[in-house]
C-alpha cells in the first residue's frame, strides 16, 4: 500500500501482543480455568465421598449437583479439572520440546539430516495419531498406565505437525544477514540457534505450545472417555467416561455430562483466542484495521475541462491513512494526452498512493479526504472518477486508465495462465467478443512487446522476470487505455532488461497515443523518457515542470538534492534509452 | 513427474513405518498378548491349532527363539496377503472379514462428512477473510469454541438434544436393523436417517479448522500484487475473490490436509463409539476390551493406508491446483 514493498525489512515486531478484547478474554478464561483446578480441590472437598442422595439435580448442598453414587459434581471437577491441565501442560512442553528439535535443529544443520528429520516429521504427520495411541494403549497393561505414560505417548504421536511448522520458519530465518554473519564469524551452532534463531521464533512456538495444549487435552479426554486413559487418574475425561457409564444422558442428568465438556471447550477457546494474538504478532497482516470512517462532501467539486488535450485532472487531492498519516497533501496535477508525466520522489514520498487513489485502488485505512479526480475522454464528457458507483468504477478501471504495478514478480497470479489472465480482461469488458476475436487479441497484445504468443499456455513461473512484466505491459494496453499508469515498471529487472522494456514502452507511445504516468524513484531515468516531471516529498508536489527545465533549472531545493545525489548526469539526455549507449547514471 | 515419484516414495516409506511401527510395539510393551489371546480362543472353544498360534506370534511377537530379522520378514509376507489372523471377539471370522464390514461405514461417514466440513469451513472463511472487519468476520473467534469442544462430547449433546429430547435421529446403531443391508432405499434411507447426527458432529466440530485458515490465508493473499492487479482490472468481486485471492488462499489449507485429517479420523472414532456406529471405530474399541489383539493391529493397518490414500490423492489434486509443484522445485 505504502511504497514499502512486501520484501521489505519487517519493522521490528512488538515482543508483547496488544491487549485487544480477544486476548482479554482468552487470558480471563484461561486464569479463571486454571485457578479453579488448582484451588478448587483445596475448597471443594472430597469428590469421592459418596452419599445416598444418588443423581440429585443442581441446587441445594451440591451447586452442580451429584453423580449415580451421590459424589458432588462440582468438586469432581475441580479434580478432574486439574488431571486434564497436568496432562496438557505436560505434552505440550514435551511435544514443543520434540518439535524444536526435529524441526529447528534439522533445518538449521541442513543437508541429510534435514532431509532424515523432515522424512520422519512427515511420516510421523501422516500416520494417524489417535489410532497409534488406543494401540500403545491397549497393550500397556492397566496397572502399568500412569499419567505420565499417556503423556509419553500422546507427546510421541502429536509433535509432527509443530516440527513442520517451525522448519519452515527456520529455513527462511537460517538465510537472512544476521544468522549469516554469525555463522562467519565462526560462533558455534549451539549458540547460534539459541541466541540469532530461537528469539525469533519465539512467538511460533508459543503457538505451537498451546496448540499442543489443546490437542493433549483433548486426546487424552478421548482416551478416558474410551477407557484407555491414565488408571488412578481423575481427568475430564474419565468423568465423562463414568458419566457415559452411569447412563447420565438416559437418565438425563445433563449436570453431570455437560459441565465437563464445557470446562475443556472453554479452556480450548482460551488457548485458541491467546493463540489470534499470537499469529498477529507472527503475521501483522492479521491485525486488526480500524473502521472506515466516513468523511464528509469532498471539496472541491470535479472541475471542468481546463482545456483539450488535458486527460485527467487532479485537484487538491489528500490521502490519508487511518487519521493519522497524511500520505498525499493537497495535490494537483494534469495527465496530458500522450505524455510521458514522471513522478520522481524517495520511498514513501507518498508517489505510489497518489498514483492508486488516481484509480480508487487505495485500500483501508488509506482514504481520500479530500480533493477530485476528474478523466476528460477523448471525444468530450467528463467522469468525476471517486464519485463513480462500484459497477461504473469496475468498467472504467482498465478500459480507460490501466496500471503497471511495481514488482513484476507478483503481479500475475501464480495459479492461472498467462492466456485465462488476459482473456479475463476482455470477458469482463467486452463480453460480446467471439472466443477466435478474443485469443487473436491477447495473441496480438503479446507480440506488440515482443513476447512469443505461445507463452499464453505458461504459467508465470515459467517466464523469466522480464517477460511477466512485457506480459503485464501487453495485458494494460489490451483495450487501448487513454491512460496508463506505471509505478517502478523495471526496477526490478536488471539494465539491459530495463532498456529494453523501456524502449518498448516509448515506440508503443508514439504508435498508440496514451498518456503514461511513471513513477520512480530513478531520477536520471525520468529525466532521459519523460515529458514533465512531479516532483514529490512529505505528500507534496514541491516541483512539476518540463523534464528539461527540471535538469537545467531545478527550483526546489529537495529537486537540487536529488539531482546532486546522482554521480554522473552529463551525458546526453536521451543517449542511454534511445541509443543504448550507457552513459554511467543508470543506476 | 519428478514430483509424483517422490510422493508415491514418500507415501511407499509412510506405508513401510507404520508396518514396522505395527510389528514393534507389541513387542516392546509389556506382557504376552500371544497367551492372552490363545487362552481366549480356547475359552470361546476354538481349536489352538498350530497354524493359528503361528499367526499370532507373527503379529505380536513372542520367545519362541526365532530370530527378528526372520520374524519380520514373515510377518510383512503376512501382511502382504492381508492374513490378521483371526479375530478372537468375532470367533471364528478372520480379522480381514471384520475390517471389510465395517470399513466401507467409516469411509462413507467420514468422507462425506469432511467434504461437507471443507466446503462449508474453506467457503465461510473465503467470504470471511474478502470481507474483513465486517459482521460474518467478527463471527470467526467464536468458531474456536466449535473446535475445542471434544468430538464426543459434541456427540453426546447432540443425541440429547435431537435424539432423546426432540426424538428426531435415532439414538444409535448404522441402520434399523428391520432391513437388509444392501442396494434398497429401505436400508438406504435408515443408513442416512442414522449417519446424519455422527456426520453432523464431525462436521461441526471440523468446520472452525478450516474456516479459519482459510480466512487468515484470505487476509495474506489480499495485499498480495495479483489481487491488486485483478483489481484493477475492473473484475467482478466474485471473480477476483474466488480465481485470484481463494485459489492461491486455500493452497496453504490443502498442504496441511494430513493433519486436519488426523484429528477428523481420531474424532470419528471416538463419535462411532458414542453411536455405536458399525464402522471401524467401534471394533478398534470391541478389539481393545476384549484384548483382540490382532483386530486391533489389523484395523490400525488398515486405518493408516486408508488416510495414507487419502493423503496421496490431496497431493496429488495439490499438483493439479497448483502448477508450481509440477516443475519439481518444491516436492
Amino acid at each position: 500500500m505504502t511504497d514499502l514493498g512486501p520484501d521489505s525489512p519487517a519493522p521490528r515486531r512488538a515482543a508483547l501482543p496488544r491487549l485487544s478484547p480477544k486476548l482479554v478474554t482468552g487470558l480471563a478464561l484461561i486464569t479463571a480455568i486454571t485457578l479453579f483446578g488448582v484451588a478448587g480441590p483445596l475448597l471443594l472437598g472430597d469428590p469421592d465421598a459418596i452419599n445416598d442422595i444418588g443423581l440429585t439435580s443442581p441446587g441445594g448442598g451440591h451447586v452442580l449437583g451429584t453423580t449415580q453414587m451421590g459424589q458432588d459434581v462440582l468438586a469432581q471437577i475441580a479434580y478432574a479439572t486439574r488431571g486434564s491441565l497436568y496432562i496438557g501442560v505436560l505434552v505440550g512442553v514435551m511435544a514443543t520440546v520434540l518439535s524444536a528439535l526435529f524441526g529447528i535443529v534439522g533445518s538449521y544443520v541442513g543437508g541429510v539430516v534435514d532431509e532424515a528429520f523432515s522424512l520422519f516429521s512427515n511420516v510421523m504427520l501422516v500416520i494417524p495419531g489417535l489410532p497409534l495411541v488406543i494401540v500403545i494403549s491397549a497393550f500397556v497393561p492397566p496397572e502399568q498406565r500412569g499419567a505420565w505414560t499417556i503423556a509419553v505417548v500422546l507427546a510421541i504421536t502429536g509433535w509432527a505437525g509443530s516440527a513442520r511448522v517451525l522448519r519452515a520458519q527456520t529455513l527462511t530465518l537460517r538465510n537472512r544477514e544476521y544468522v549469516l554473519a554469525a555463522r562467519v564469524a565462526g560462533e558455534p551452532a549451539w549458540r547460534i540457534i539459541t541466541v540469532e534463531i530461537l528469539p525469533n521464533l519465539l512467538p511460533l512456538l508459543a503457538s505451537q505450545f498451546v496448540f499442543s495444549v489443546i490437542a493433549a487435552i483433548l486426546s487424552e479426554a478421548g482416551l478416558s472417555f474410551l477407557g484407555l486413559g491414565a488408571s488412578n487418574s481423575s481427568t475430564l475425561g474419565t468423568m465423562l467416561y463414568y458419566a457415559q457409564n452411569g447412563f447420565a444422558l438416559q437418565r438425563g442428568a445433563w449436570w453431570w455430562f455437560a459441565p465437563p465438556g464445557l470446562i475443556i471447550a472453554l479452556f480450548g477457546c482460551g488457548l485458541a483466542l491467546v493463540n489470534f494474538s499470537i499469529d498477529e504478532i507472527i503475521n501483522p497482516r492479521l491485525r486488526a484495521v480500524p473502521r472506515r470512517i466516513r468523511h464528509p462532501r469532498r471539496e472541491p467539486a470535479p472541475v471542468g475541462r481546463p482545456s483539450q488535450d488535458v486527460v485527467v485532472s487532479v485537484r487538491n487531492l489528500s490521502v490519508t491513512y487511518g487519521n493519522t498519516v497524511q500520505a498525499v497533501k493537497d495535490v494537483s496535477l494534469e495527465v496530458r494526452r500522450g505524455e510521458i508525466l514522471g513522478l520522481a520522489g524517495e520511498s514513501g514520498s507518498g508517489k505510489t498512493t497518489l498514483a492508486y487513489a488516481i484509480n480508487r485502488l487505495h485500500r483501508p485505512p488509506a482514504e481520500v479526504t479530500a480533493g477530485s479526480v476528474t478523466f476528460h475522454h477523448r471525444d468530450g464528457g467528463d467522469t468525476d472518477v471517486l464519485a463513480l458507483p462500484s459497477g461504473e468504477l469496475r468498467a472504467f478501471r482498465w478500459s480507460q486508465m490501466s496500471v503497471v504495478f511495481q514488482g513484476a514478480m507478483n503481479s500475475l497470479n501464480p495459479v492461472m495462465t498467462i492466456r485465462a489472465q488476459l482473456e479475463d480482461v476482455l470477458t469482463t469488458h467486452r463480453p460480446r467478443l467471439s472466443r477466435h476475436d478474443r485469443r487473436a487479441r491477447c495473441a496480438r497484445a503479446l507480440e506488440l512487446v515482443g513476447v512469443d504468443p505461445a507463452r499464453l499456455r505458461s504459467y508465470p513461473h515459467e517466464l523469466s522476470g522480464g517477460m511477466r512484466q512485457r506480459v503485464m505491459i501487453a495485458m494494460a494496453m489490451l483495450l487501448d487505455p487513454q491512460v496508463m499508469i506505471m509505478d517502478e515498471p523495471t526496477s526490478a529487472l536488471d539494465v539491459v532488461v530495463q532498456r529494453g522494456i523501456l524502449r518498448e514502452i516509448l515506440r508503443l507511445r508514439d504508435e498508440l497515443g496514451f498518456g503514461i504516468v511513471l513513477i520512480t524513484h530513478d531520477l536520471p531515468l525520468l529525466l532521459e523518457v519523460s515529458d514533465r516531471i512531479a516532483v514529490m516529498l512529505g505528500g507534496e508536489i514541491v516541483e512539476c515542470a518540463a523534464a528539461e527545465e527540471v535538469l537545467a533549472r531545478p527550483r526546489h531545493p529537495y529537486t537540487r538534492r536529488l539531482l546532486g545525489s546522482f554521480p554522473s548526469l552529463t551525458g546526453e539526455r536521451g543517449a542511454f534509452v534511445r541509443t543504448g549507449e550507457a552513459t554511467g547514471g543508470a543506476r | 513427474m519428478r514430483y509424483y515419484v517422490r510422493k508415491f516414495g514418500f507415501y511407499l516409506a509412510a506405508l513401510w513405518a507404520a508396518v514396522t511401527l505395527n510389528f514393534f510395539i507389541p513387542r516392546m510393551m509389556p506382557g504376552d498378548p500371544v497367551s492372552i489371546l490363545m487362552a481366549k480362543l480356547q475359552q470361546r472353544g476354538g481349536s489352538v491349532n498350530p497354524e493359528a498360534r503361528r499367526a499370532y506370534e507373527l503379529l505380536l511377537g513372542t520367545d519362541t527363539g526365532e530370530p527378528l530379522a526372520k520374524q519380520y520378514l514373515s510377518y510383512l509376507g503376512n501382511m502382504l496377503h492381508g492374513d490378521f489372523g483371526i479375530s478372537v471377539s468375532a470367533y471364528p471370522v478372520p480379522v480381514s472379514e471384520v475390517i471389510a464390514t465395517s470399513l466401507p461405514w467409516t469411509v462413507v461417514l467420514v468422507g462425506i462428512a469432511t467434504v461437507l466440513s471443507v466446503l462449508v469451513g474453506a467457503g465461510l472463511g473465503m467470504v470471511a477473510g474478502w470481507r474483513r472487519g465486517t459482521w460474518l468476520d467478527s463471527l470467526v473467534p467464536a468458531t474456536t469454541v466449535l473446535a475445542a469442544v471434544p468430538y464426543f462430547w459434541l456427540a453426546l449433546v447432540l443425541v440429547a438434544v435431537f435424539g432423546s429430547a426432540l426424538g428426531w435421529f435415532p439414538l444409535i446403531g448404522g441402520y434399523d436393523v428391520d432391513f437388509t443391508p444392501g442396494w434398497n432405499l429401505d436400508f438406504l434411507g435408515s443408513a442416512v436417517h442414522h449417519g446424519i447426527l455422527p456426520a453432523l458432529t464431525i462436521v461441526i466440530s471440523s468446520v472452525g479448522g478450516w474456516l479459519l485458515g482459510l480466512r487468515n490465508m484470505m487476509v495474506s493473499t489480499l495485499s498480495e500484487d495479483y489481487v491488486l492487479t485483478a483489481t484493477a482490472k475492473g473484475l467482478p468481486d466474485r471473480r477476483v475473490m474466488i480465481w485470484y485471492a481463494a485459489r492461491n488462499a486455500a493452497l496453504p489449507s490443502i498442504a496441511g490436509f494430513a493433519i486436519s485429517l488426523g484429528f477428523v479420523v481420531a474424532g470419528s472414532i471416538v463419535t462411532e463409539q458414542v453411536f455405536s456406529y458399525p464402522g471401524i471405530g467401534s471394533k478398534l474399541l470391541e478389539a481393545v476390551q476384549n484384548n483382540d489383539y490382532a483386530l486391533m493391529q489389523g484395523i490400525f493397518l488398515v486405518t493408516t493406508v486408508a488416510v495414507l490414500g487419502a493423503n496421496l490423492v490431496v497431493d496429488l489434486l495439490y499438483s493439479v491446483i497448483d502448477p508450481r509443484t509440477r516443475a519439481g522445485a518444491n516436492a
